[in-house]
């Protein structure tokens, strides 16, 4: 299996998402199946100079620099899961600085 | 007898452009506001919303790029930095990452310990900032403003060419001077528009290889950049010489304490999984628009020191006071401008109106031309020394013109020989016997007749002159 | 406009309900359509047009939901500029409809909100993502809807459903306001029962946006009159996308639409896109990079509902991010995650954006031997039964075989009905140059005339 456990458990944890004991197998499976099939890629040889392709325009346009903000019909207040005094309301950081 | 031990810095700068709105939204960049009102669906990051990069933000990094002698890249990539954390609200930063908009440039510094050293600058990019988590304002609670989501940043990454925690500083204030020169940044570290993080490592004098680093962050002023990195690197040194080693690992600055401590781990070392933004086109900068923030750069402050030595003929370490900041350099130029000798202009820039400067936001209250006028007033003896730094005192608080204000006051010195002659014959005749104990060598004395005429005169006699006087009367 | 016409679109969506297309509750429905309509301009050129918006494109009216928990009852606070231009070309905005989570499905059966049943068999999926828009428009509820494509979420359910589905160039339409899945490849497209309907709907919503970075400078779509006649226009017929294996149904339905191609007057030949059996691979390591960043902000902080459990804030993303989003979701934001991560990143998804390169230059080089448009089969079958595809999610992604290349080389494409098996509906594909809409609608218009889409093939 391309995705072990441990690394479909460390993909989760980057990717902050909550996975049970019990599903990881599964999980790890999944991730498995869907990495060999795109690992094909791989067969193709390397060839440092193709570039990427990117569609839409080739270079960013410049906005000028005026105070003028996309509106808001509403504000945070109203569709924030928790809000006090103005400010976005979130458990304490633990395990963050 | 050499040290035994040789420490490695390394700065990151953070700082913020001086545009209005942020950069990548049209929200206000003021400072100040109550929080979460200054935040759009961009900077919020709501679904669906889309970045519109900032012109101006865009020239005022190439011209702090160009201050540095950088390699300013004609095209360039945004990429995103992904991680989770509460006030970065996409759950990414949009940064550079291996296409930078600038690389190989170099800061000039004068190290406390080493003379000149030109400190390399690795790269200079683009980014966002992050909103502000306050951790003390609720319970149990973190509370998040996004205000500052979104405010146009430049990362100034410099090599590990710092050699002392007071040359990180002297780097460091060097940095802030250039930016605010060119006008980018206000750099102000308390405002958070400059922020630092440090890298550290020590090894053996004499060794060539560089040793583990690690980061120290939270240093949140000039002075404490230097406690900071002493602090971390002889905690290096002592574990290294009890036997330990360094991990690589992320140490906090505690000001209270003037302590390090390792930043309590986040379980695995950050993989920010960087890729092209795929929301913005490339950064394609023509050679006329990098030319127009060529010209629009001010005479650098290494420049103008070296003018300045030059064409007014003032030490090294006065032209440094004096070209401090632009606003100043500018003040002292239109002081010589009207007319003030170029050498009575500096002291009195470095002292009465740098001193009057500290205590009004760093106003320059006097008008250049009064202070102009002022100085040759004491040159012209019709104001000593004294009663000239009274009236600067006036006229920053009030306004008005000198010589009106000295006369009104009373201070204007009397010049007039006849006068003072009048007031020395009265007081050698009032101290008979000091002077004759003055002329028979107790030159000393002359102090005394001098301050006994000053009094006589009520401070209006020009001292100069009436030591003269005296010279001449006690001669004969 | 009195309240009469409002009311009849309602009654119309309502009646459409079995089909669980429509996310909006009727009640909701109804009020805004009378509000809206007592304000639509009346000179703007769709005055009175009811177009339903796919859940993943924000609208002031009704809630935003992307088919997902982690967006239950979000009302977005601004709307995107498609459902604007929309409204100042007086149409009125007939409720979100249903679709896969975040877009990512090829059969609406990953919405948290239920599946959507197809119109003419409800044993069958409708397609997806955009299945719901589809299933409203084949269903008459809805002369056009907006959907919206990362791989092939529009044409796929077109084709399955029997409806025009059209997806323009990358960076004709702006994103502003499309809840981003794949940022490179995402374009808001268009569902109508005939072409004119959709391209209609199209110009109006296409040209410039400064708000959107990789909305191309340009006027909105200028719509191309009726041809007489196909005479002048090459189409090549790309030989991958007439493999053996091809159900021989759909092969007899684009025989069938490639002869009247001909009949039409337009010189048909053979041509090859050599690296189109990568594009599916290249499109599920780039589209989950993709996604896995864009998703990133439902974390429970600043919108959305929160899940219980979260004594700190990891727990609260854990619980919000594991709870809030389904399986399939949850496996690609895996995927993604993956593919980007420091070891990785060069394996895959360089190696993707490299592929991608060459699919891209694939079409060029076809463009460039005198080849106007392309004609292939919109998908492999016909819709498949509920369930079919669920067991393994590489079945359910070769539903797209057909479709993702355009999407990859960001070329406009469209499906339009040419035939039908068993009764179920099969589609014909288009792909035209970079902005060349034009010529690919005018091909289209003439097709729709003649192929007798609704005969069995």
């Amino acid at each position: 299996m391309s995705v072990s456990r441990e690394e479909a458990l460390r993909i989760a944890q980057l990717a902050e998402l909550d996975v049970d004991d019990e599903a990881l197998p599964e999980l790890a499976e999944q991730m498995s199946r869907i990495i060999d099939y795109v690992a094909q890629l791989s067969a193709v040889p390397a060839n440092g100079t193709v570039k990427a392709f990117v569609p839409g325009p080739d270079a960013i346009r410049f906005r000028a620099d005026e105070v003028n903000p996309a509106p808001l019909a509403f504000g945070p207040a109203e569709f924030a899961p928790a809000f006090k005094e103005g400010f976005f309301v979130v458990p304490k950081l633990d395990q963050f600085e | 007898m050499p040290p035994a031990w040789e420490t490695i810095i390394g700065l990151e700068t953070h700082v913020q452009l001086r545009t209005k709105s942020k950069m990548f939204c049209g929200c206000s960049t003021a400072f100040g506001a109550p929080p979460n009102t200054q935040v759009c669906p961009v900077c919020l990051g709501l679904p669906g919303a889309l970045p519109a990069p900032n012109g101006a933000a865009i020239g005022l990094a190439v011209r702090g790029a160009l201050a540095l002698g950088c390699t300013v890249h004609p095209k360039s990539i945004f990429a995103r930095k992904n991680y989770f954390y509460p006030d970065l609200p996409k759950g990414y930063q949009i940064s550079q990452f291996d296409q930078p908009l600038a690389t190989s440039g170099t800061l000039s510094f004068l190290s406390p310990e080493r003379g000149i050293i030109n400190a390399g600058v690795v790269r200079l990019h683009l980014e966002e900032d992050a909103g502000k988590s306050i951790h003390d304002r609720f319970a149990k609670a973190t509370a998040v403003d996004l205000n500052r989501s979104g405010v146009p940043l430049i990362e100034i990454v410099g090599g590990p060419d710092l050699r002392s925690p007071a040359e990180a500083r002297a780097y460091l204030l060097t940095l802030k001077q250039l930016l605010e020169y060119i006008g980018i940044s206000d750099c102000d570290m308390e405002k958070g528009s400059l922020r630092v993080d440090a890298n550290v490592s020590v090894r053996r004098a004499g060794e060539t290889a560089l040793n583990t680093r690690t980061e120290v962050k939270n240093i949140n002023s000039f002075a404490f950049v230097e406690k900071a990195l002493t602090v971390e690197r002889d905690r290096q040194i002592a574990l290294v010489e009890s036997g330990g080693s360094v991990t690589q690992q992320t140490m906090l600055y505690d000001s209270r304490e003037n302590t390090v401590r390792p930043q309590r781990s986040k379980e695995e070392s950050h993989d920010y999984r960087y890729f092209p933004e795929p929301d913005l086109p490339p950064l394609v900068l023509t050679p006329e628009f990098v030319a127009e923030q060529q010209s629009e750069l001010p005479e650098l402050p290494a420049q103008k020191r070296e003018r300045f030595v030059a064409s007014y003929a003032l030490s090294r370490e006065h032209a440094a006071v004096v070209t401090n900041s632009r606003a100043v350099a500018d003040y002292y130029e239109n002081v010589v401008r009207a007319g003030a000798e170029p050498q009575a202009a500096a002291n009195w820039v470095m002292t009465e109106a740098l001193a009057d400067a500290k205590d009004y936001q760093d106003q320059l209250r006097v008008a250049p031309g009064a202070l102009a006028q002022l100085i040759a007033l004491v040159k012209g003896g019709t104001l000593s020394h004294q009663a000239a730094k009274k009236v600067f005192g006036e006229v920053a608080a009030k306004g008005g013109d000198p010589r009106t204000i000295a006369e009104s006051l009373g201070l204007i010195q009397v010049g007039d020989s006849n006068v003072v002659s009048g007031w020395v014959t009265d007081v050698l005749g009032a101290h008979a016997p000091e002077v004759g104990r003055y002329k028979n060598g107790e030159t000393k004395l002359m102090a005394f007749f001098l301050g006994q005429v000053m009094r006589a005169s009520k401070g209006k006699a020009d001292p100069k002159l009436a030591q003269r006087v005296l010279e001449e009367k006690l001669a004969s | 406009m009195s309240d009469a016409p409002a009311k009849a679109v309602a009654d119309r969506l309502v009646k459409a309900k079995r089909l669980n297309a429509l996310l909006t509750p009727p009640k909701d429905l109804r009020k805004s359509l009378s509000a809206q309509a007592a304000a639509a301009r009346p000179t703007g050129v769709l005055y009175g047009m009811p177009v339903a918006v796919k859940d993943n494109i924000c609208t002031l009216e009704f809630t935003t939901s992307c088919g997902s928990r982690i967006l239950e009852g979000y009302r977005s606070p601004y709307e995107a500029t498609a459902v604007a231009k929309l409204k100042a070309a007086g149409a009125l905005i007939a409720g979100k409809t249903n679709c896969d989570e975040f877009a990512m499905g090829s059969s609406t059966e990953h919405s948290a909100y239920g599946r959507v049943l197809h119109p003419l068999d409800k044993t069958r999926v409708p397609g997806g993502s955009s299945g719901g828009s589809a299933a409203l428009v084949a269903a008459g509820a809805v002369p056009a809807a907006l959907g919206s494509e990362t791989g092939g979420s529009v044409r796929q359910p077109a084709a399955f459903c029997g409806v025009v589905g059209i997806k323009p160039t990358y960076g004709r339409v702006s994103r502003w306001g499309l809840v981003a899945f794949g940022s490179s490849l995402d374009q808001i497209g268009v569902f109508g029962r005939s072409v004119h309907d959709a391209a209609r709907v199209l110009s109006v919503i296409s040209g410039r946006d400064p708000r959107d970075a990789t909305c191309e400078d340009r006027d909105p779509l200028r719509l191309p009159t009726v041809p007489e006649s196909l005479q002048g226009f090459v189409i090549g017929l790309p030989r991958e996308y007439f493999p053996a294996e091809l159900d021989p149904a759909v092969r007899r339905a684009c025989d069938r639409a490639v002869r009247h191609l001909k009949d039409l007057g337009a010189s048909v030949r053979e041509v090859s896109l050599p690296h189109t059996p990568y594009a599916v691979p290249t499109y599920y390591v780039i589209a989950p990079a993709e996604a896995s960043s864009n998703l990133a902000r439902y974390d429970g902080v600043r919108y959305g509902p929160r899940f219980d459990g979260h004594a700190d804030v990891r727990s609260l993303y854990r619980t919000t991010r594991g709870q809030g989003f389904g399986p399939e979701v949850r496996r690609r934001i895996l995927v993604g995650t993956y593919v980007l991560s420091s070891g990785y990143y060069d394996a895959y998804y360089r190696r993707a954006q490299q592929m991608r390169s060459l699919i891209a230059q694939d079409f060029r080089n076809v463009w460039d031997r005198g080849v106007d448009l392309l004609f292939t089969p919109t998908v492999p079958t016909p819709a498949f039964k509920a369930g079919e595809k669920l067991a393994d999610p590489i079945a359910m992604y070769m539903s797209d075989v057909f479709t993702v290349t355009a999407n990859l080389a960001g070329l406009p494409a469209m499906s339009l009905p040419i035939g039908r098996v068993k009764g179920l509906p099969i589609g014909g594909q288009l792909i035209g140059q970079a902005f060349l809409e034009d010529e690919m609608i005018e091909a289209a218009y003439a097709l729709e005339r003649v192929v007798p889409a609704t005969d069995e093939a």
